[in-house]
């Protein structure tokens, strides 16, 4: 595979360093520089990613919109927004609306990472000109604000044990589950998104979000979590291997 | 380790709250002398019983407000800021007197 130089792009992780370090290949994905693998062969990342693994998916597309009405008018948008709060919501693209808050949405692009539906909503926002204004919420930038990891295994829930207070098992945190939390002394957001398979098994997976001024620390203290049950990093490949 | 009930979030350990203070009700500030406004700012009743607080839940940074028994420490209940201040406060504008 040829491999890009994250350095050529504008947008990298705040940890590429540390993922060239460990030998990461990266790809050119909506003009940042993304993981794509660690030059493991394929299957071995897959297997990796099977039993526990990390990725990181700080560059792929990801904002957020808050404030008063932010969850109708995402709903006139086309955007699918359930009722409860702590809970991600599943679009047509395969990207994830995490309702934090009844007023809060998180958006998560899937793992193509095109961006579009990030790109339609933020160029449909406009302030109306009429006042008193309606209630449509505001757009929050949340690109470089929040780092975004991908915890994939089955270990995952014994390793979160380890450092997070909230029971995240999969008897017990379901699927679309969002626990805000603190995770190894940080305030972070995990998301459960399963990958799913074609064969209709469902892999766990998480989705981290947390402080991007602390991504380093907190890459470090999961992939030292990891360590008893043989993490490896990934890239993009091995996730999105998952589902095949 | 002990666990309070986030109105948002659920049973958490309490190291995921912030202390903010007793819900207190704000006199009027466009009649209240200083002493009386400094006092509702700055100063708590410290009442041993059965108190209102206010309460941070820190990863969300989720206010709202708890019953706290300050004697035995025990939480009787929480809930949303919300079902307490649910109407709009106007403030009306105060001369100055300097």
């Amino acid at each position: 595979m040829n491999s890009i130089n994250p350095a050529s792009l504008k947008r990298r992780s705040f940890i590429y360093r540390e993922l060239v370090r460990l030998g990461a290949q990266f790809g050119e994905i909506n003009g940042g520089a993304v993981p794509l693998s660690f030059g493991a062969a394929r299957e071995v990342e897959l297997a990796s990613a099977r039993r526990l693994a990390l990725a990181d998916l700080s560059v792929m597309p990801h904002c957020g919109f808050k404030g008063r009405g932010t969850a109708e008018w995402l709903t006139a948008q086309g955007l699918n927004i359930g009722p409860d709060s702590n809970k991600a919501y599943a679009q047509a693209g395969g990207e994830l609306a995490a309702r934090l808050a009844p007023t809060e949405i998180f958006l998560m692009d899937s793992l193509v990472g095109s961006g579009a539906l990030m790109s339609r909503l933020n160029a449909a926002w406009t302030w109306a000109e009429a006042a008193p204004r309606p209630q449509q919420g505001y757009p929050l930038p949340r690109q470089d604000s929040h780092g975004w990891f991908m915890l994939a295994g089955e270990f995952a829930p014994e390793m979160f044990s380890k450092m997070c207070g909230v029971d995240l098992r999969r008897d017990r945190f379901a699927e679309g589950a969002i626990a805000q939390t603190s995770l190894a002394k940080m305030s972070a957001i995990i998301i459960r998104a399963d990958r799913k398979a074609k064969d209709g098994r469902a892999h766990a997976a998480y989705h981290v979000l947390a402080d991007v001024a602390s991504a380093e620390y907190l890459w470090s203290c999961l992939m030292d979590a990891g360590k008893e049950f043989d993490i490896k990093p990934v890239g993009l490949q091995a996730l999105q291997d998952l589902e095949q | 380790m002990k666990v309070m009930n986030c109105p948002l979030n659920g049973p958490r350990n309490i190291s995921e709250f912030a202390w903010g203070g007793e819900v207190k009700p704000m006199p009027d500030p466009a009649s209240v002398d200083d002493k009386v406004w400094a006092d509702w700012l700055f100063l708590e009743n410290n009442e041993a019983g059965v108190v209102r607080e206010w309460w941070c839940h820190v990863p969300t940074s989720f206010w709202f407000i708890a019953e706290r028994n300050t004697i035995t420490d025990e939480i009787l209940k929480t809930y949303a800021a919300g079902d307490v201040f649910n109407s709009r406060v106007e403030f009306s504008k105060k001369a100055e007197t300097k």
